[in-house]
């Protein structure tokens, strides 16, 4: 087991930290919990019992005293913490027993409560090229003559008299007032190809998976350091 | 086979056929006011999302199960092949291309095929694009600048429903590329088609086992054969290219029937989305790189050398 470089011990957070500004926004991306150990446990029986937990491809871990850190690349997704990217657990003493108290990092987690405004920008950047697109006065009257003349081409639309037989629903003849409503809905409306509607949907779908994650997982690993202790 | 009792059974067996018979009767049947694309869109979303709730409650393989990470890696790609790809689309991809050929080459479309049956018509829209998907798959399998965007999709470790987004956005538009713009067909034919390429290609990758009839794995693409493509072996990977029809593999020798669990390229090794980004770029500078300055393996003759006497 390779040993914790001075600075690696230097950076491990202090058992007790006092709630702050800073604390309140990491927990954006960082898991913080414990889980209670059984009386007679000493702190290497609890590490001899979650090491299978450490024993999946890309994770290098290492033990100093009553600490295990812990660092992850790549993670396969059916690693049991394949959701962290580096850890520290500890073992320590709390009332009258002892607890593993564990503070995992996980960057998964702080991408996904980013992915929103990552798509709303993406929403925005639609929006002005779809104002760039945006048909000239001339463009437009060409366009135009050129739906006419397909309307007029159209009337021809008819359906195979093997679907006539079979009963499918002629296909419709655009007529003029359908396309004078067709006009009108054009103007208000970005053109085609750059409607910002997705971006906004991939928006909130991030935001609602983000909360499900933060909570689903941290209860996941909580149980599952309680299952392997037990 | 699936196992359970007889109703878990009857279900995996006959919910494939029946939703695609179902899918093919809804949209030859439905009033002009309800067969729109919206409503396609509609129906495409409730389908992802019952194959996600089967894919959670009746998983193929252990391993290859769902998790939280996962579906919101794969949902990202979903998400950037619905926003950013799509815009990219509006400048380059095969609307343009089909525009500019149609203008440079003085053509029309093929006005001839609107007056075909209904499903003739689906069937060959799905067909044309299907062939040249094949192609195309089959190109990136065997020429290298075309692997390098292709490659990354390579790296998935297991088969979920939304896996199919994932890969270099690059490939999204090789991948996509077709010439069905070249025809002229009614719009429920369009609609029909989309359906009938929903109701077959969403089980490529997902992780629920059916009981596939027979006439369906001759015909369709199904896991079976789409994990085999991905499978760790490599020879196994040359295989099974079409993306809806399976014959096509048929026709061309490269069809493989039967099945694999253990996926992804270089031993299984998980790729993450910054990799899956720069992967093609950087390989292909290294490989360039290495192009330029090798010494050539049959260098010309020194002058130096002494002739045999």
């Amino acid at each position: 087991m390779p040993s914790l470089s001075a600075l690696q011990v230097e950076q491990l957070s202090l058992p007790a930290e006092k709630a702050s500004l800073l604390s309140l926004i990491t927990w954006i991306w960082h898991i913080r919990g414990e889980v209670p150990l059984a009386s007679d446990q000493s702190a290497d029986e609890a590490f001899a019992r979650i090491d299978p937990l450490f024993a999946h491809s890309g994770t290098t871990h290492a033990r100093l005293g009553d600490v295990v850190f812990l660092t992850k690349k790549d993670p396969l997704a059916q690693d049991p913490l394949s959701i962290v990217d580096s850890a520290t657990l500890r073992v320590e003493p709390s009332g009258e027993g002892s607890v593993l108290r564990y503070h995992l990092v996980c960057r998964a987690l702080l991408y996904c409560f980013l992915a929103p405004l990552l798509f709303l920008g993406v929403a925005q950047l639609t929006l002005s090229l779809g104002e760039l697109a945006k048909p000239t006065p001339e463009e437009k009257a060409k366009a135009e003559a050129k739906e006419k003349a397909k309307a007029k081409d159209s009337k021809a639309l008819q359906l195979n008299p093997v679907d006539k037989f079979l009963g499918a629903p002629a296909p419709e003849k655009p007529d003029a007032e359908k396309a004078k409503n067709g006009k009108k809905k054009d103007e208000d409306d970005a053109p085609k190809g750059f409607s910002p509607t997705p971006a906004y949907v991939f928006a909130g779908i991030f935001a609602a998976l983000y909360v499900l994650g933060r909570i689903l997982e941290a209860w996941l690993i909580k149980r599952r350091f309680a299952k392997a202790l037990a | 086979m699936v196992e359970g009792g007889p109703v878990k059974r009857l279900f995996f067996t006959w919910f494939q056929p029946a939703v695609l018979f179902s899918m093919i009767a809804f949209w030859y049947y439905a009033p002009n006011s309800i067969a729109k694309a919206s409503t396609a869109i509609g129906i495409g979303i409730g389908f992802r999302l019952l194959l996600q709730i089967l894919e959670l409650l009746f998983p193929r393989h252990a391993s290859w199960q769902i998790t939280w990470k996962e579906l919101a890696t794969d949902l990202f790609y979903v998400g950037v092949s619905y926003t950013l790809v799509n815009l990219a689309e509006n400048y380059i991809g095969s609307d343009v291309a089909v525009e500019a050929l149609q203008k440079g080459l003085h053509l029309e479309k093929f006005a001839w095929f609107m007056g075909l049956p209904l499903l003739l018509q689906a069937f060959l829209i799905l067909f044309v694009f299907d062939f040249g998907q094949y192609w195309m798959h089959r190109g990136m399998h065997n020429w290298y600048p075309l692997w390098l965007p292709h490659s990354v999709h390579h790296y998935i470790t297991q088969l979920n429903v939304h896996k199919g987004a994932v890969g270099n956005p690059v490939e999204l538009f090789l991948i996509g590329l077709g010439i069905g713009g070249l025809f002229d067909f009614l719009p429920r034919a369009f609609l029909l088609a989309g359906a009938i390429g929903m109701s077959v290609g969403a089980y490529q990758h997902i992780n629920v086992r059916f009981n596939s009839p027979r006439w369906w794995r001759w015909a369709f693409n199904t896991t079976e054969h789409h994990s085999l493509h991905h499978s760790q072996d490599f020879e196994s990977t040359r295989s099974n290219y079409a993306n809806t029809f399976i014959f096509i593999d048929r026709m061309f020798g490269t069809c493989i029937d039967g099945e694999a669990e253990l996926l992804g390229m270089e031993g299984g090794r998980r790729m993450s989305i910054r990799e899956q980004m720069l992967y093609p770029f950087t390989e292909g500078w290294k490989a360039w790189k290495e192009r330029a300055t090798r010494t050539p393996l049959f260098a010309p003759a020194e002058a130096s050398a002494v002739p045999a006497e």
